[in-house]
């Protein structure tokens, strides 16, 4: 059934994609977001302390988890006619190679503006024991 | 390390330590004070590559003929794209880049989708820095644009420094 603003419900669910996380999707991303920090890189470094955190090895990009929560905003909200208007996330736990995430979203609420409609949706990641490593909420406006 | 080049740009130094000591650290950081930005030509390879990075599929971004039947009129890039325009638009001495420079968290607001041969426009700035829990933190706000001076995306994020 097509999603529409209409029949959205608090606590409908959108399950996102599933995603491997390995050495080469981390060194893909890399080459994709030109972002080539060595804590996505250079296992050596990453045996070394930041402040009070050991990561012991290289972890995946944060902006990542962002990715894919925005592709499953977005396949969610085109076949709805609806655009894809905020997201705002943290890191709660590194991810590392080896790890399976997958992006969640559930509905909180609905608004409507004086010109358009708008859901807010509570965004997480959780990685393959459950742990939550992204939480966040996002904005999709379903236009008049 | 290998530089990355794409049609009509300076190839992209991949080694961050390369300018590490010229960078700013956090005491320099002033906030409020504009970044070194560099206009950027987004290609239809750097879209689909950055698509293939996070498993985005949709006919939208891949395919024109579909994408012109769409409220959209002609391909797009995924909103997600100011990940890459974050580093295609700034120098290579620009602190975001400073080896151990942890993400915390970002939020962002999209306005209109950036498209194929954009030439695309960063403003940026730090706007605030505290220190919490001994880590030192610097919030930066960013807005793009495109080569009509339309609004793309605006977005604020939270880095801790390295010590």
């Amino acid at each position: 059934m097509t999603t529409t603003f209409e029949i959205l419900t608090t606590g409908d669910v959108i399950d996102g994609p599933s995603f491997a996380v390995s050495r080469e999707s981390i060194r893909l991303f890399c080459d994709a977001s030109l972002d080539y920090n060595p804590l996505h890189l250079d296992d050596d470094y990453m045996k070394g302390n930041f402040g009070k955190t050991n990561f012991g090895g290289i972890i995946m990009h944060g902006m990542n988890n962002f990715g894919l929560i925005s592709r499953m905003l977005t396949d969610w909200a085109y076949p709805a006619g609806a655009i894809h208007r905020r997201l705002e996330t943290r890191w709660v736990k590194p991810v590392k190679p080896g790890d399976v995430i997958q992006p969640t979203g559930i509905i909180k609420s609905k608004q409507v503006t004086q010109n358009s409609r708008w859901v807010l949706i509570d965004v997480m990641v959780k990685n393959q024991a459950g742990d939550k490593v992204a939480t966040g909420e996002a904005m999709v406006e379903f236009p008049n | 390390m290998a530089k990355v080049s794409s049609e009509g740009a300076e190839p992209f130094e991949t080694d961050f330590w390369k300018d590490a000591n010229v960078r700013k650290v956090w005491d320099d950081i002033v906030p409020g004070e504009p970044r070194k930005t560099i206009p950027y030509t987004l290609t239809r390879e750097a879209i689909e590559l950055y698509c293939k990075s996070v498993g985005e599929d949709h006919p939208i971004y891949f395919d024109e003929a579909y994408a012109k039947t769409t409220r959209y009129g002609g391909l797009i890039a995924p909103p997600s794209i100011h990940i890459l325009l974050m580093f295609s638009c700034t120098p290579a001495d620009d602190w975001m880049r400073s080896p151990g420079t942890v993400n915390a968290g970002q939020s962002w607001s999209y306005n209109i989708p950036a498209r194929p041969n954009d030439v695309i426009t960063l403003q940026a700035r730090a706007l605030d820095k505290f220190i919490k829990r001994e880590r030192l933190f610097v919030v930066h706000d960013n807005v793009f644009f495109n080569q009509r001076g339309e609004v793309i995306c605006s977005g604020r994020g939270w880095t801790i420094r390295p010590v």
